[in-house]
């Protein structure tokens, strides 16, 4: 996938402006920065949800930016979102199941198969124990769980992960830190996940994007990231730096 | 699951079988009063299908109703078509005027959605109402008269109408098992996030208003040959359309068996009880729709699904915050 100078402003305020990303296929990158930094704003105009208010997006070679919400989802890009938003009058199976009878893949099954397919991505984050439980009833950790088996049900090649360890426990950041460097390994999905969490940003992450204001400030390897001055002036803070044995 | 399933086809095959048999052993009236119960069954059932499912509440949807009937009623009298050809060619007329109205006015949402539905059945009423010289204008249209025994032909109407409700839940019961009754429930539930899964929302909502309007339209049709004289102020009359809701919501929101089961419940009553209080009836009316609203959101069905008792409804009744 590829940006070139994405821009995306809201009246006055320039979420993103100008903002050149590249992301190569089988990576997982991390897009980090402060809040407001236009982090989900940019899975939003890669996803449809808004227009671009300049430059293009690509994705396999083809200009996605115009394209409808659902036309890109089923070119190949699945999303999580930062507050999980399921359907919530079906059960725990049913919003999977939507992943895949929409999905990539979704138009050539029937909805038995399409089910069978759900039952498949539950098993592989552990859901089966609520598989016919109602959205309501699981706790977020679940919900999250559930929000990456749908996106993954879809079989997309491009995954973006919205703050999906964010209000996890610290045993649930470690499953889901492997859960996340398992699908990259084994299905070939190439990644990018937006997180707060910066012991899984070091740890997972092959590449880091950094924002600020709209702009990308750093692109680096994670090492290379948490030494760079700019970044730790705008984001990280002097406190992670020093812990980090750095000093200035 | 399947066994379930099987038993509620059994109860459904009895009633059905029970109401096939039913006109041998009634009186005109009833038969009469039978046959309206099952004309709101369809006009109630045919909503859940866009309101309901998809949550989009039409409540203009007697719009389609009204079409069908006058499409019925001009052809039989213009061209001098048969009955039932002319109520086909309604219900297609209705399908096809959701499908325009729906690829303008479905991109509105919640309240903004259901007020343009109010104002196009208004505005189709005024049309027909102006267009005297070939709709018959605000005074009405006559249909040509039906050529049999009066017995006869109310029993016509009655299987008519029965079999169009059996069609009606049947496809309900096809668009809730497939790929489209997903797609409206998502859409339902959260619009966004249905499109991003990949659901295209507006042509699944256009194509839930078609379906919803071709069995509307239907049911307009047969009123009209049933009833040979069709006026803009009964056809497009929105009572029925907030009727419907009522029987909807009292039955169960979308939910295969609520809206008949709702539709059933209400016009019987309405019609054995409610005939003599004609003012108070709309009183009552709203009374039970408000009752529905904070007693069993989700309908009648909620009740024999999770085994509701009395004092469980108190509890709902008490824990109410004003």
């Amino acid at each position: 996938m590829e940006g070139r100078s994405v821009s995306k402003h809201f009246g006055a305020l320039k979420a993103l402006d100008g903002a050149d990303f590249h992301l190569e296929k089988d990576e997982i990158v991390g897009l980090i920065g402060p809040n407001g930094a236009g982090k989900t704003t940019l899975i939003n105009l890669v996803t449809g949800v808004h227009a671009l208010t300049g430059g293009e997006i690509l994705f396999k070679g083809k200009k996605i930016s115009g394209m409808k919400p659902p036309a890109i989802s089923r070119f190949g890009i699945a999303r999580t979102f930062q507050i999980a938003k399921p359907f919530s009058d079906m059960t725990v199976r049913e919003n999977v199941l939507i992943g895949s009878l929409f999905g990539k893949n979704g138009a050539r099954r029937s909805t038995g198969i399409a089910l069978r397919e759900a039952d498949r991505w539950i098993e592989y984050v552990h859901l089966q124990d609520h598989r016919n439980g109602s959205v309501d009833q699981i706790n977020i950790s679940l919900r999250k769980k559930m929000d990456l088996a749908k996106a993954l049900a879809m079989e997309p090649d491009l995954l973006m992960l919205d703050e999906v360890m964010a209000g996890l426990n610290t045993k649930d950041i470690e499953e889901m830190m492997h859960l996340v460097t398992r699908i990259n390994q084994e299905f070939k999905i190439t990644v990018l996940v937006i997180e707060h969490v910066m012991k899984a940003v070091m740890s997972i992450c092959h590449r880091v994007i950094v924002l600020h204001h709209g702009r990308k400030i750093a692109d680096d390897t994670p090492q290379g990231i948490v030494n760079n001055d700019q970044v730790i002036d705008a984001y990280l803070g002097e406190r992670y730096a020093k812990s980090r044995g750095k000093s200035r | 699951m399947f066994e379930k399933n099987r038993t509620l086809i059994v109860i459904g095959t009895v009633i059905g079988i029970g109401f096939v048999i039913l006109p041998f052993f009634m009186e005109g009236y009833w038969i009469r009063v039978i046959t309206s119960i099952f004309m709101y069954g369809i006009i109630t059932a045919a909503l859940n299908i866009i309101a309901g499912y998809a949550g989009y509440a039409a409540f203009g949807n007697v719009v389609f109703f009204g079409m069908g009937a006058y499409t019925t009623a001009l052809l039989m009298l213009r061209l001098g078509l048969v009955w039932w050809t002319g109520v086909l060619v309604g219900g297609i007329v209705g399908a096809t005027y959701a499908v325009l109205l729906g690829s303008a006015i479905l991109r509105l949402k919640g309240p903004y959605f259901a007020i343009a539905t109010l104002g196009i059945n208004r505005a189709t009423e005024q049309i027909v109402i102006n267009w005297g010289s070939f709709t018959g204008g605000g005074k009405g249209i006559t249909l040509p008269l039906p050529q049999m025994e009066v017995k006869d032909f109310y029993g016509l109407i009655y299987y008519v109408m029965l079999g169009l409700l059996a069609l009606t839940v049947l496809a309900n019961l096809l668009v809730i098992k497939s790929r489209l009754g997903y797609a409206l429930r998502a859409i339902r539930d959260n619009e966004d996030a249905a499109e991003t899964s990949g659901i295209f929302a507006p042509r699944s909502k256009i194509m839930a208003w078609c379906l919803s309007a071709f069995f509307t339209s239907l049911a307009g049709g047969i009123f009209a040959y049933w009833f040979s004289f069709i006026e803009p102020a009964t056809v497009f009359d929105i009572s029925i359309s907030v009727k419907a809701f009522v029987m909807m919501m009292l039955g169960g929101v979308g939910t295969v068996i609520g809206p008949v089961f709702g539709a059933f419940l209400i016009e019987l009553i309405s019609e054995t009880i409610w005939g003599k209080f004609l003012t108070l009836h709309m009183l009552i009316l709203g009374m039970i729709m408000v009752g529905v609203v904070i007693l069993i959101p989700r309908g009648m069905v909620e009740i024999f699904k999770k085994k509701l008792t009395l004092a469980a409804l108190w509890n709902r009744i008490k824990n109410q915050s004003v």
